[in-house]
């Protein structure tokens, strides 16, 4: 989209993705879903923690940035379809 | 009709029994009558049970070494944690405490002590 040289996301960017990316996991109603989401966050940043190159870097972050979008999106179309039993999970044993 | 008539004139309602439901209806009313339903105020956790809800959290980490925990733990420092792992234990405080933290208050967070002293004092942490 853009064309201007990439400059690499500042640590505080990146871990505020992450923690938007996160919030946003939560926001799903299936336990499956929710769970991948938030797996497939840690995951991917877990994945990429030791990238050092500017524009690896910085193309991760957009990539994270886009997956974010998606979930947002997602997590309000699979409200509309929630399950109508809960998961054996989502039940509180405590 | 006369039959029905007989009837309601024989059935009495003892009036003590009205008087006995006041006090029912009373202590049914959200406990203590006079707290007041507001959420602010001085509805605050109280400290001993924030410092032991933050620590069961933090030890339900899966990379954490549970007898590691104490109240006063730096989670990068004393841990081994990363800053990927503070959020997560940050989000996780989040929900255990039903709050949420914005990003700036968030990422000071980075020991034990400073998030109870967050908890304590926020005025919707349940």
């Amino acid at each position: 989209m853009s064309c201007v040289a990439p400059s690499a996301p500042s640590r505080a960017e990146i871990l505020s993705l992450f923690r938007s990316l996160l919030r946003t996991a939560q926001k799903f109603s299936d336990y499956n879903i929710r769970e991948y989401a938030k797996r497939r966050a840690i995951d991917g940043f877990r994945l990429n923690r030791d990238v050092s190159d500017p524009s690896m870097a910085s193309s991760a972050y957009s990539e994270g940035k886009s997956q974010l979008e998606v979930a947002k999106r997602q997590a309000v179309v699979y409200s509309l379809y929630a399950p109508k039993v809960k998961s054996v999970m989502d039940v509180k044993s405590r | 009709m006369a039959f029905r008539a007989a009837m309601l004139r024989h059935i009495r309602v003892p009036v003590q029994n009205l008087t006995l439901k006041r006090p029912i209806l009373q202590s049914w009313s959200f406990g203590n009558p006079t707290r007041s339903m507001s959420s602010h105020g001085d509805d605050h956790l109280d400290r001993e049970e924030v410092i032991e809800r933050v620590l069961s959290v933090i030890k339900d980490f899966p990379k954490v070494d549970p007898s590691k925990v104490t109240p006063d733990v730096h989670f990068q420092k004393d841990l081994g944690l990363d800053s990927l792992d503070t959020v997560e234990i940050v989000m996780a405080l989040e929900e255990e405490f039903k709050l949420e933290i914005p990003d700036k208050e968030a990422d000071k967070i980075d020991s034990c002590p400073l998030a109870i002293e967050y908890i304590v004092s926020h005025p919707m942490a349940g």
